[in-house]
């Protein structure tokens, strides 16, 4: 018997199913297509901005007493956020996927030093004790704003704007979706020193589609990372950071990372004339894309790896069709198949499915906003008129994107008594109500810490 | 003040007013046209896109429909590569009159408008996704057009011919001299709203041909035109539901219009009175109207994904009787039946009121010379208007001229109609699939560079005009993006292009080869001319240069223009696509927290003042 049936394979679901499962669970995740990990930059963000604010927030341990009380995150409490991102941590880097404090590359040299294995054990969190906690870094996007991240994969961490290091982003010809020239710019207005360089693709490949995917997959291959590194060498000059589009490997990034730091690092030394100190050696990072994102499909692989090693199953192209429930429990839920519905039956289910963006909540033309497996009820407004405000950008987001499935503090979906639906089903990620995570840039933290504390609620009650 | 002189000035930058400077410009007349913000700014790129062939008002507006019938063939010449040759189809459903298509059948034979009755099983063939209850089906040649790559055709055989032509040039007041009895308007003042100079260009002739706002341009004359205004809601689907344009063999009126436009098809109109020529609010009932009248075209219209909402707003004008020019006229209910046909001449509602053109000789009417506007009509018309207008300025400069563009082929017909395809094939018989800027619409780069360096660009939307940016499924998603890094890198590596390899190709827009230069001063400058203040706050000064370089401004622009037209029909997958536009511009890019630029752009001042859109509750 199923202990936990999990609805959605996003960063919530497939977290949750680690933690679930190495609590001792039998888990089952299923989930009508991917998750929008595949869309999302790979970085970990905690909380970058509340509803009134311009400025970033510095520190989001310390900014939780400003969100609303029913926030996910004011139900879980720094301390269950905290650990919730231990947890992620080691995943990660068990996953060979080492997530770290984007906050932390000022502080030291950082872990793209050169000198150091960009592989090696996870023993350099020693050097981030100072670090506060709770404390955010800034990264780059890819039109040269600052991106509120709080743990990076290694790759991003050299693009820290807290860094006075000069900038070198390298692009290259005829990619539509990295414009090099337009970062540095951006990133002087910001009093950054950042120059822009293109390099002829043409150099790797003779094919012409040059989407991330495909980069991604080429620079996965020996002779093209080697081709790469030389260029790379050629256009950088001594004591610059490299940002480059994340496409250096769908699989084997951070060796070819590590690759074309110490090809750069080489290069300095040779540079530096004999008997002065060694130049501050230069390391190289990704900047995020457009949708579909390498590193998001990295962090989805990796856990999916994890989950394999965990013999949970993850099976996609399930659309939950049907529902059973007697009194306060769920019975069962059925998918669509070719032929007839296929039951499933746990002793518990997490819905995971998302808001808007991942399917989890549809809004009708009628105004209607409903949750779209279990028709829980959803604090979003049920007219139209009252979806959206006129500006796009608008600070305060639109209301139609932060309804969702109220829940109480074991993360229980409520009625509309205040009571929970149903004792064997529980919700986490973004289909939850009272935040925005795109707009509060939270989306990763509120899967990893609600998806991990609702698999704890459910393993504590077995 | 810089001072130009020129024997016609032209207003507006809509169809109507290309189409006077081409033809003013082919009888030789020394020609300029101002308009206040991009070509096609205003009705003609907010319209439905359908050539008349007249059959819709065979019954109603005889006038109309002579002319319509007419001009549908001479555009298919002049203006071939921006005619789609769907045909029509007036299909007969079962709400509509019995005795309705009979009687429209003998018009179109008597005002010899080709219409042949066909089966309705070879129109269901042809059509799959149309109201398979229909009884009776005509074919007729109405056809889908293109008005911004007409617009851009018309403007550039005008430059061809020697006309200068001034985008983001906004009249502010007219010169008018002379007193009683030989008042004249002789002058103009113009400001450039993009780099904030003045200009005053003195004209021997003004031709009114600002469409919507001809009544405020002829206030600046003292004149007096009560325009009437008619808004008209449309709505465009994600895919073209039929390759034919369909027409309800009925009286005209609201929603029963479906015309296969590109990659979309377009739904309109409804038609409610205004009184600000601005005012392009979009109601809910308005939508909810179009998705049930299309209902009734192509069932399960209303359940297909709604791309976008917009509204322009007809340059209808009825010349009143003398006698009763002051009469107040009520606005008329919006839902009223189109049966309103015998309604008194005297106070028409829009939808009624005459499709046919409106020339008005203001020496005659006003006793002021020097000054005509030319309004009503249609877009299948504005060829027509352009002569009628031309030739009542030739009337009043006592000289001969016959027109000639009945005649004379805008540049690109030689690629004849265009058709679904055609920026696919040309996609892919040059190789140009990773340079794509926005796949929803496949504008490549080179497209989007071409528009660019011959386009004056103050925003993306400049450039949605040109080239169709940001019209598709995903509503500027992946593409805004994209363009602003496109453009940012085209202005700091200028020599990194080319320009000699952009050539005219199919729908993309035409070769502006390159803006004719200033002309010389006209000599000594006189007294300043005592203009007429215009009322409205001018805008803001845009640095040209700072436009484009400053991608911040671009970016956020394009996406708040995208917004606008999306907020009425966002639910359900477009809801859902916005999600993910919100994605990619806040938690990818950030662009909400980009640094500012200290510019201006044509919405500063949008950002500034609060807003709210009609149909929504919130601020």
């Amino acid at each position: 018997m199923t202990d936990l049936l999990i609805i959605g394979a996003g960063l919530t679901g497939l977290f949750a199913a680690c933690t679930a499962a190495r609590a001792g669970l039998n888990v089952r995740v299923i989930a009508q297509g991917a998750g929008t990990t595949h869309w999302h930059a790979g970085t970990i963000d905690l909380l970058g901005y509340l509803p009134d604010g311009r400025q970033p927030v510095a520190n989001w341990m310390q900014a939780l007493g400003r969100l609303p009380p029913a926030h996910p995150y004011r139900l879980l409490g720094a301390a269950s956020i905290a650990n919730a991102l231990d947890a992620f941590q080691q995943l990660a880097a068990a996953a060979g996927l080492p997530y770290e404090r984007a906050a932390a590359s000022i502080d030291s040299p950082g872990p793209s030093a050169p000198s150091q294995p960009i592989d090696r054990e996870d023993d350099s969190r020693g050097h981030f004790t100072d670090i506060a906690p709770g404390r955010n870094g800034q990264l780059i996007s890819p039109v040269g704003a600052g991106r509120p991240v709080f743990l990076a994969p290694q790759a991003q961490l050299a693009a820290s704007l807290e860094d006075e290091r000069p900038f070198l982003i390298i692009g290259f010809n005829g990619m539509t979706d990295f414009y090099p020239a337009l970062i540095a710019e951006n990133l002087r207005r910001q009093g950054r020193a950042a120059r822009s360089a293109s390099l002829p693709l043409s150099r790797l490949t003779s094919r012409r589609d040059h989407n991330t995917i495909q980069l991604a997959r080429l620079l996965d291959q020996p002779a093209a990372q080697e081709k790469l590194i030389e260029m790379v060498s050629e256009a950088a000059a001594s004591g610059e950071r490299i940002g480059l589009p994340a496409v250096l490997g769908l699989k084997l990034h951070t060796r070819l990372l590590a690759k074309l730091n110490q090809a750069s690092s080489a290069r300095d030394r040779r540079k530096t004339p004999p008997g002065s100190p060694l130049q501050p050696s230069f390391s190289l990072f990704e900047i995020p894309t457009l949708p579909p994102s390498v590193p998001g499909m990295r962090l989805d692989a990796s856990l999916r790896a994890q989950l394999t090693r965990l013999r949970v199953r993850v099976e996609i192209g399930m659309k939950v069709c049907g529902v059973r429930a007697s009194g306060r429990r769920i019975e069962w839920i059925e998918t669509e198949t070719g032929s007839r519905p296929l039951r499933h039956t746990a002793r518990n289910y997490l819905l995971a499915t998302g808001g808007i963006l991942g399917g989890g909540i549809r809004g009708d033309r009628c105004g209607r906003v409903k949750e779209t497996v279990f028709d829980l009820p959803l604090t979003a407004p049920q007219t139209r008129s009252q979806w959206l405000r006129p500006l796009f950008l608008d600070k305060r987001g639109h209301p139609v994107f932060q309804g969702g499935v109220p829940v109480d503090t074991r993360f229980r979906p409520l009625g509309r008594d205040g009571a929970p639906v149903y004792d064997n089903l529980w919700a986490a990620g973004s289909v939850l109500a009272h935040t925005d995570p795109i707009r509060e840039r939270s989306r990763e933290g509120i899967a990893i810490a609600t998806g991990f504390a609702a698999a704890h609620s459910v393993a504590k009650g077995q | 003040m810089k001072r130009i002189q020129t024997e016609i000035l032209v207003i507006g930058g809509g169809a109507t007013g290309t189409g006077v400077a081409w033809d003013a410009a082919l009888r030789g007349f020394q020609t300029v046209l101002v308009e206040k913000r991009d070509l096609t700014h205003g009705t003609t790129g907010r319209y439905h896109g359908l050539l008349h062939s007249g059959a819709r008002y065979v019954l109603k507006d005889a006038d109309s429909a002579v002319e319509c019938i007419r001009e549908n063939r001479i555009l298919r010449r002049t203006h071939t590569h921006c005619i789609e040759d769907t045909g029509g189809f007036f299909i007969v459903t079962p709400e509509d009159e019995d005795d309705y298509p009979d009687r429209f059948a003998a018009a179109c034979l008597r005002l010899d408008i080709p219409c042949d009755e066909i089966p309705a099983s070879t129109a269901l063939r042809r059509e799959p996704l149309l109201n398979p209850r229909i009884s009776r089906v005509f074919e007729l040649p109405d056809a889908a057009a293109d008005s911004f790559l007409a617009a851009h055709a018309t403007a550039q055989a005008a430059r061809q011919a020697g006309a200068l032509l001034l985008p983001y040039h906004e009249l502010t007041g007219l010169h008018l001299s002379g007193g009683d009895g030989n008042r004249a308007v002789s002058a103009a003042a113009v400001l450039n709203t993009v780099t904030g100079e003045e200009l005053r260009i003195d004209a021997d002739l003004v031709i009114n041909a600002a469409g919507a706002w001809c009544g405020q341009v002829a206030a600046l004359a003292a004149v007096e035109v009560n325009m009437m205004l008619g808004k008209g809601v449309m709505l465009a689907t994600n895919a073209r539901l039929t390759n034919t344009v369909i027409n309800r063999c009925k009286m005209p009126g609201d929603g029963d219009i479906l015309v296969p436009i590109h990659t979309v098809s377009v739904i309109g109109t409804t038609d409610q009175q205004v009184s600000d020529p601005e005012n392009l609010s979009i109601e809910q009932w308005e939508i909810d109207l179009m998705l049930t009248e299309g209902d009734k075209l192509v069932p399960g219209l209303s359940r297909s994904r709604i791309l976008r909402a917009w509204a322009g707003v007809r340059p209808l004008y009825h010349e009143p009787p003398p006698s009763h020019d002051s009469i107040h006229r009520p606005a008329p209910h919006p839902n009223r039946r189109a049966s309103q046909l015998e309604a008194s001449p005297a106070s028409p509602a829009s939808r009624d009121a005459t499709r046919a053109l409106a020339l008005l000789d203001h020496r005659q009417r006003d006793g002021l010379s020097g000054f005509i506007t030319i309004t009503g009509g249609k877009w299948t018309t504005f060829r027509l208007m352009a002569e009628s207008a031309v030739d009542a300025a030739c009337a009043q400069l006592g000289v001969t001229r016959p027109c000639r563009t009945a005649e004379t082929p805008v540049p690109g017909v030689e690629q004849g109609h265009y058709w679904l395809g055609h920026r696919l094939d040309e996609v892919e018989s040059e190789n140009q699939q990773s340079d794509l800027i926005c796949e929803c619409e496949l504008v490549t780069r080179a497209m989007l560079e071409g528009a660019a360096q011959r386009n004056p660009t103050v925003t993306l939307d400049d450039l949605r005009r040109d080239v169709r940016l940001g019209m598709g499924p995903c509503q500027g998603g992946f593409c805004t993006y994209r363009a602003v890094g496109v453009l940012h890198q085209l202005r700091s590596d200028e020599t990194a292009y080319d320009s000699g390899d952009w050539k005219v190709a199919h729908m993309q827009s035409p070769a502006h080869h390159h803006r004719d230069g200033p002309p010389a001063d006209g000599g000594p400058a006189e007294h300043a001319p005592a203009a007429v203040p215009n009322p409205r706050r001018q805008s803001p000064a845009i640095d040209p240069s700072a436009s484009v370089s400053q991608p911040n401004l671009l970016l956020r622009d394009f996406l708040q223009e995208r917004w606008k037209g999306v907020v009425p029909i966002l639910w359900g997958d477009q809801l859902r696509q916005e999600r993910l536009d919100e994605l990619i511009y806040l938690s990818i890019l950030n662009a909400d927290h980009l640094p500012a630029d200290e510019g201006q752009s044509p919405l500063s001042e949008f950002y500034r003042s609060g807003f709210s859109y009609p149909g929504s509750r919130l601020t």
